[in-house]
């Protein structure tokens, strides 16, 4: 079973890596207005999803019968706080979760700064939880702010 | 053209397409929603003693998060490799052309963009992913709620580091 996400992860990263999607020059072009690519590679990619999953959802399960569900995420302050910040940092270091590790694979070495940023930001938003948690209404903490 | 040995990159609505349909693959075949920043949260569980990374969620998750985070590192270098060759390198495109600076400034700047997208991405419970991709695709509030917040922190981050700081 952990192949097979490996191996997912492999095609995905792929296409990350060869759409722009993980290059610092086309996300900065997405801000800017310069280069719609990233628009239509999201918009594309959430107008294929869209029917689909309302129709696994509606049958419930998978590809083998195994159950299927799918839960919203919690809706909460985080949303936008959360959001906004990470809005800062896509745009300072062109790339978001999945393209650091792509740029990692790729060979940009200033990847591997981003990722210890990010697990330090990470590690730093869990151990300041239970405060944040009064500051914004956040979810309680077996729920988490949102998995994904 | 990629600052990846200059590559040309797919059409938007190949990649797109690749894209939405990936997703789906992942629901319906793997049963799982799409969502890379969680796996962050999997990273920090194994050395963070913090009570937030000990919930059910993350513990149970860490048999797919992982080697699907993996898989997009080693999907970087097969691209790297078969795309010219695997070489490390520091180029940054546009960041080079109008700033400059040499690896310890992109040290610098690429870690404290990295603690915004930890922080930020694990407050807002998502990422690009998550919200973006799926949570749209799932016509959730959050997920709505969340895209638009990081595309507008995005658009003027950028705008003032590029055209009012740098000038462009």
């Amino acid at each position: 079973m952990p192949l097979a996400f490996l191996l997912f992860g492999i095609v995905f990263g792929w296409v990350l890596s060869r759409s722009g999607a993980a290059d610092y020059d086309f996300i900065q072009g997405m801000f800017l207005f310069t280069e719609l690519q990233l628009y239509g590679i999201i918009g594309v990619a959430v107008a294929v999803a869209l029917p689909g999953v309302m129709w696994i959802k509606r049958r419930g399960r998978g590809l083998t019968g195994a159950p299927v569900s799918v839960k919203p995420k919690p809706r909460h302050r985080g949303n936008i706080v959360g959001g906004a910040l990470f809005g800062v940092g896509w745009s300072l270091t062109g790339m978001c979760p999945g393209p650091i590790l792509v740029n990692i694979g790729e060979g940009k070495l200033y990847a591997l700064a981003a990722l210890a940023g990010v697990l330090v930001g990470a590690s730093l938003f869990g151990v300041l939880y239970p405060r944040l948690q009064k500051l914004l209404g956040l979810p309680d903490m077996g729920i988490g702010t949102g998995d994904g | 053209m990629l600052i990846l040995h200059d590559l040309t990159p797919y059409h938007w609505a190949l990649a797109g397409a690749g894209i939405g349909l990936l997703t789906l693959f992942l629901l319906f075949v793997l049963r799982k929603r799409l969502g890379i920043s969680t796996g962050f949260e999997n990273v920090c569980s194994l050395v963070v003693r913090a009570p937030y990374f000990r919930r059910p969620a993350i513990a149970a998750s860490h048999g797919w998060r992982l080697p699907l985070l993996l898989g997009l590192v080693l999907g970087g270098a097969l691209s790297a490799v078969l795309g010219g060759g695997w070489a490390p390198f520091w180029d940054l495109g546009l960041f080079d052309t109008v700033f400059g600076g040499g690896p310890a400034v992109k040290v610098a700047w690429m870690f404290v963009g990295g603690l915004f997208i930890g922080f930020g991405t694990r407050l807002a419970g998502g990422c690009t992913s998550g919200h973006g991709i799926f949570g749209m695709a799932n016509l959730e509030p959050s997920g709505i709620a969340a895209t638009l917040s990081f595309m507008a922190a995005g658009v003027i981050t950028t705008n003032v580091v590029y055209r009012l700081v740098g000038g462009i």
